[in-house]
């Protein structure tokens, strides 16, 4: 050690995660330039993500090109679930992670054949928390919870709210079963986030499901330019 | 779950570090600021900082947090204040004035020692 040495301070303007963020921006400006309408879908273990994906990807066949990427801790199980009903699912094993990172999403990005593609689904790892600050190049952050969470839960991720462009209510027809209080969670999402809108569906039932097709149907004209109907 | 979560922010931070040190330059500290709604732990951020930076350039360096609080704003009476959390009452009764919470995660200074000198 040199005993010369100074400390010096030096200024720094920069993000933590500039280098996800690059990333990011690159992946945004070729789904972009590819007229693909990205989901990174963020909710709990158990919240029904891939339920949703299922009865979703069921509902779009023949009429879009959807392809999804599937983060998951350790098994392949979510994918094989939806390969049933779309031939562009790519699984994204995570390890230990408990988000996905942009750099995972464009490597599986180039594994899978976006020919025709009009719709990603980017699955994120069931985690409330970890994922929101991680930009994936999406074009929409929706949040999913679900009647059996509670009612607090979106007071308690206050991030996931306020960054969603849509958020999701999930296993909307056990509520005659559960005490959960709808306009208490509401009220907790309009505080933090006052103009994202709350869609009540069930994945099982298919109640409200056609209002997220068509929110899904608006997403891809705006990427593609054209005039919604 | 949440000491996973900080641990990708202090590798990421790392990596940023090292990137803007000068070439073989022993960093000292670090300054960082946190919006609130990043919901990050600085006592978390700092354990996995320790484990992330040792046996680097970095290891030692003391990881300084500025963690930004809520902005509150009372619709009722108008006043606004700041707090850790962001679900809180208002004196004037109000019980649900809004909470605005940044979103920033930024590399504010480094403290390097500077071995040319």
């Amino acid at each position: 050690m040199n005993e010369q040495a100074r400390t010096v301070r030096m200024p720094m303007v920069g993000r933590v995660l500039e280098a996800n963020d690059d990333v990011a921006a690159m992946t945004r400006g070729d789904l972009a330039r590819r007229g693909v309408f990205a989901i990174d879908l963020i909710g709990a273990p158990g919240s029904g993500k891939t339920a949703l994906l299922e009865a979703t990807l069921q509902r779009l066949k023949g009429r879009r090109r959807p392809a999804v990427l599937v983060g998951d801790l350790a098994t392949r199980r979510d994918a094989d679930r939806l390969a049933r009903w779309c031939d562009r699912v790519v699984q994204i094993s995570t390890g230990e992670g408990c988000h996905l990172e942009a750099g995972q999403v464009r490597v599986a990005l180039d594994q899978t054949n976006l020919e025709g593609v009009d719709l990603l689904f980017i699955e994120n790892v069931g985690n409330l928390i970890c994922p929101v600050g991680f930009d994936l190049g999406q074009t929409a952050k929706v949040g999913m919870f679900s009647l059996t969470e509670g009612d607090d839960k979106a007071a308690k991720h206050p991030y996931l709210v306020a960054a969603a462009d849509l958020l999701l209510l999930n296993k909307i027809d056990l509520a005659p079963h559960l005490s959960f209080d709808r306009a208490g969670f509401e009220a907790d999402v309009h505080l933090l986030n006052p103009t994202v809108r709350v869609l009540e569906l069930s994945a099982v039932s298919g109640q409200g499901l056609d209002e997220w097709i068509a929110w899904i149907d608006r997403g891809i004209s705006a990427v593609q330019g054209e005039t919604p109907e | 779950m949440p000491v996973v979560h900080e641990f990708s922010i202090a590798e990421a931070l790392a990596t940023q570090v090292l990137a803007h040190a000068p070439a073989g330059a022993r960093v000292r500290g670090v300054e960082i600021r946190i919006g609130a709604l990043r919901g990050l732990e600085p006592d978390a951020l700092k354990m996995c900082w320790d484990a992330v930076t040792f046996g680097t350039p970095m290891a030692g360096a003391e990881l300084e947090v500025d963690l930004r609080p809520w902005s509150i704003t009372c619709s009722s009476c108008g006043r606004e204040w700041t707090s850790s959390v962001p679900f809180v009452s208002c004196a004037c009764g109000n019980a649900t004035p809004a909470p605005l919470g940044g979103d920033e995660l930024d590399l504010v200074a480094i403290t390097v020692d500077d071995g040319e000198a």
